[in-house]
């Protein structure tokens, strides 16, 4: 009992992963899975967790990282049976409430998350891991500036924590302070070279500054570590094919487009995107066929019904088809321009 | 060897050295006459205007937008003078104080000019925009026109130095049929129906009052509001009657129909049916291309040419714009400055009655997706042939550096036509002058000192106006093309000029003063002639319907061409 005691005031004093008895020799190598796990490794994060599991039966980290390594794994009954027994073991270790409230954002259980987050941060308010969760959850309550101050607190405490540099490079990007951005995306990268997300977003953020050569390295290193899972990048393919046709590398810019709207055909944008390249091509009917398929899309991805229209009347007056071409350029004039921020 | 022979080698060798030697300081040479090269002579010229918007802590839509410059030769001299249009004390209105009135400076052919507003007569009242300069009543002297918020002003040149304020009587205030006074912006002269007499064009935009003001951005660090949070105005178009009254024909011409949030405006035929159209760039609204209906009306068909928006089908925050040939295929395309972020839409007459939008294609969009432009032209400034783009840069929002993307003081641009439909933006390496970083607006182009070279002159809110003498190293070779119409408008505008230089290489061109921001151009037609000693070939074609042709004609010179 004493033991937990201390172990919960340690713990809420700090960041550092400390842990109970039963794990007594064994936190080098927990802190390795855990890193194994961040780095969305889980082969060698299986690999160590069964060696642990014969050496620390009643360690209850493992639990921990197993729920962890199934939720990589994508296994979300048995993380979620697995995180269960770990908070029930233990309700106060603020870690596991916000892997846990992790797991149910990526299961888009947005409820769960946001009171999983809020309760690990009052648990232990100095937990970057927990900091980094409730953040990501404030964004998505708009609450941007209240989650900078979490993510700043976070990085103060723990600079080499990646989700909250992610995060933090991610409200930047968003405000369109790319040399902001950049340099947490940066940061990102070097701590894990794997997430690919990251080195899309640094492309997209080196593109505003004039590093092209820049963008163009981190498009194609995105790229060689696009893997399923928790960073993968289905926007990579097409925001890389984008970025080559404003290079006016056409062919392969197409070669990259076609990629995108073969793994996110349900998004607007990669259709429209590919349109627009057909038409610079000078192929019409291809431009005809995806520009369809784009107004046909319910997700927009960030393409409104102007941006349609105009694209459409732009095929169909290519084609010599008046009658579409005219209904589209009406439609462009009756469709009030959008609405930008207030200011500027 | 023997000591002679060896000797000759010696000086052989040395010859050979020279010889390299000499060859490489002409590749030098000619490399550094490659680049487009400006020098500000502001400081030295006697030209003290300083573009004053009058703002306040709150920012409002009005002091973002002023800082029209006209380049006009008022006294017929042979030598263009300046005149800046400027702001006013706010929230009145007022040019109470000295500080705020527009101002006119004689060229005094020596690098110097002299403010001879008071005795001319135009120091103005209101808050003033832009300016367009034509000689209206084709007696031989330059007129001027003057936008602003509250008031507009025709004033007519005596011949003598001197204007007068003929507003009135020539009915063109800038007031719409409903009775209210337009926020004018830009305006253009044309002859649009071709009668042989100019017409006034107008761009108008936002229905903004200090009623109905908002205020956007933090206090302390307020920033523009988007126009977007107001209602935009119509243009208007008048018709000059020929005896010194103009009638509004906005609405029986298809004009005031379509309403937008005007600012630039340039005119061309840009489907060369012989009649000219006018592009109006509207700010976060779609453009405008009002086509010329054989002088009978107009048909706003921006859509149907791919010119309403840019490439990506969204509207972007139009400022200036010019209307010329940049690729030497005898159709006048478009650049429109824009906010930064968007770039600058570069739109490419196909000649089928398409424009493409060719800004990352030409290798401006990259570059210009980091500025916020206002006036722009499309000029020769290198006398290549092939006529290049300069911007004057700044953004909207003097607060807009606390956000930190965004940079209020910014240095104009120059890029470089590289002859295969592509630019380059060679700013840095075009001098001093263009490295420096200030509130431009406005910006007209001429050649200021007559040296077959476009100068720019630019006004900067808060700061002296820049005068920005092209000093690009060289020999390349000019003509300027003064016109003089006779059956058509006294200075020839609207007549397309298409030369065939002694190398066969043609060009093309049209007389306008309008384009830019809010700006009023040198009516003379310049051509920049590369290595072409002569002109095998001029072709003016009238706004009469008169072709006329000239032979072998000298280059480095200005040519006046009277309409026969």
């Amino acid at each position: 009992m004493r033991v937990a005691i201390l172990f919960m005031l340690f713990a809420s004093c700090g960041s550092v992963e400390v842990y109970a008895a039963p794990c007594t020799g064994a936190e080098t190598q927990l802190a390795q899975v855990s890193h194994q796990l961040t780095l969305n490794s889980p082969e060698a994060a299986e690999n160590s967790l069964r060696a642990l599991s014969l050496s620390y039966p009643d360690c209850p980290e493992i639990i921990l990282q197993r729920a962890r390594l199934a939720q990589v794994k994508g296994d979300a009954n048995q993380a979620a049976e697995l995180y269960y027994r770990y908070t029930d073991g233990d309700p106060d270790d603020s870690r596991g409430l916000a892997y846990f409230g992790r797991f149910f954002l990526e299961q888009r259980d947005y409820m769960r998350a946001d009171a999983l987050s809020a309760a690990a941060v009052q648990k232990n308010a100095v937990d970057p891991v927990a900091l980094s969760l409730r953040a990501q959850i404030l964004v998505m309550k708009g609450q941007p500036h209240e989650a900078q101050e979490l993510l700043e607190k976070a990085i103060q405490i723990d600079p080499d924590e990646p989700e909250a540099q992610f995060q933090l490079g991610e409200i930047y990007d968003k405000a369109k302070l790319s040399p902001k951005a950049v340099s947490y995306f940066q940061k990102v990268v070097a701590l894990n070279p794997r997430d690919a997300r990251a080195w899309d977003y640094l492309a997209l953020n080196l593109e505003p500054l004039g590093d092209l050569d820049g963008a163009e390295e981190a498009y194609q290193r995105g790229l060689r570590v696009d893997q399923p899972g928790k960073y993968y990048d289905a926007f990579l393919e097409y925001n890389y094919g984008r970025f080559l046709a404003k290079r006016n590398r056409l062919s392969a810019s197409k070669r990259h487009l076609d990629t995108a709207v073969a793994l996110t055909p349900q998004i607007r944008a990669v259709w429209y995107e590919r349109a627009r390249l057909d038409m610079r091509m000078g192929n019409y009917q291809q431009a005809q066929a995806d520009a369809e398929k784009a107004a046909a899309c319910t997700q927009q991805g960030g393409i409104i019904d102007l941006q349609i229209y105009s694209l459409l009347s732009q095929v169909y007056a290519r084609l010599g088809n008046t009658v579409l071409a005219k209904k589209y350029m009406d439609l462009t004039r009756e469709t009030p321009p959008p609405v930008r921020t207030e200011s500027r | 060897m023997n000591h002679a022979t060896g000797r000759k080698g010696v000086e052989t060798l040395l010859s050979a050295a020279l010889m390299v030697l000499l060859l490489r300081s002409t590749s030098v040479w000619a490399a550094e006459s490659d680049h487009i090269q400006f020098e500000n002579r502001q400081p030295r010229s006697g030209v003290d205007f300083v573009l004053d918007n009058g703002t306040l802590p709150d920012k409002p839509m009005i002091d973002g937008i002023p800082g029209g410059v006209a380049l006009l030769d008022y006294d017929g001299d042979g030598y263009l003078d300046i005149f800046f249009t400027n702001g006013a004390h706010l929230p009145d209105l007022v040019k109470h104080e000295g500080k705020f009135s527009n101002r006119l400076y004689r060229n005094n052919h020596d690098g110097t000019f002299m403010d001879v507003t008071d005795r001319a007569g135009v120091s103005g009242e209101g808050y003033s925009v832009g300016a367009a300069a034509a000689d209206y009543d084709n007696d031989g002297h330059t007129d001027l026109y003057v936008t602003g918020f509250n008031r507009n002003f025709l004033y007519h040149n005596n011949g003598n130095g001197t204007f007068s304020d003929v507003t009135e009587r020539a009915r063109v205030s800038g007031t719409f049929t409903t009775g209210k006074k337009l926020w004018g912006i830009s305006a253009a002269w044309l002859d649009y129906d071709s009668d042989g007499k100019l017409d006034l064009f107008v761009t108008n935009y936002l229905d903004w009052s200090f009623a109905t003001s908002k205020v956007c951005g933090a206090p302390g660090k307020r920033l523009s509001c988007s126009p977007t949070l107001y209602k935009g105005q119509p243009n208007i178009l008048y018709h000059n009657n020929g005896d010194g009254t103009f009638s509004d024909v906005s609405e029986s011409m298809g004009i005031a129909q379509h309403i937008g949030k005007g600012m630039g405006v340039a005119v061309a035929d840009y489907n060369g049916d012989g009649w000219m159209d006018i592009f109006v760039a509207n700010d976060n609204d779609r453009n405008f291309l009002f086509r010329n209906r054989g002088g009978k009306g107009f048909d706003e068909v921006a859509a149907e040419s791919f010119v309403a928006y840019t490439d990506n089908g969204v509207p972007v925050s139009g400022m200036g714009v010019d209307f010329r040939d940049w690729d030497n295929h005898g159709q006048p395309s478009l650049i429109v400055t824009a906010l930064g972020g968007e770039t600058f839409p570069l739109l490419h007459n196909e000649g089928n009655g398409f424009f493409s939008d060719d800004s990352y294609k030409a290798g401006i969009g990259f570059s210009s997706f980091r500025m916020s432009g206002w006036g722009t032209g499309i000029q020769d400034l290198d006398n290549d042939g092939y006529k290049d783009l300069f911007t004057a840069n700044s953004h909207v929002s003097e607060n807009a550096d606390i956000e930190g993307q965004q940079r209020y003081r910014q240095p104009n641009a120059v890029f470089r036509n590289m002859h295969d439909g592509s630019f380059r933006d060679v700013t840095s390496d075009s001098g001093s002058a263009m490295q420096v970083r200030a509130a431009h607006r406005g910006c007209a182009f001429g050649d200021l000192n007559n040296d077959g070279k476009i100068d720019v002159v630019v006004s900067a809110i808060g700061g002296p106006a820049e005068l920005l003498y092209n000093t690009t190293a060289g020999d390349r070779h000019w003509i300027l093309i003064r016109t003089v119409g006779t059956k058509s408008n006294r200075d020839g505008i609207g007549t397309r000029v298409r030369i065939v230089g002694a190398s066969g290489f043609v060009q093309y061109n049209h007389v306008t003063t309008a384009g830019s921001y809010a700006s009023s151009n040198d009516p003379r037609v310049h051509f920049g002639l590369g290595a072409d000693a002569a002109i095998q070939e001029i072709e003016l074609r009238w706004p009469s319907g008169t072709v006329q042709v000239l032979h072998n004609v000298r280059a480095d010179q200005i040519l006046t061409v009277t309409e026969e």
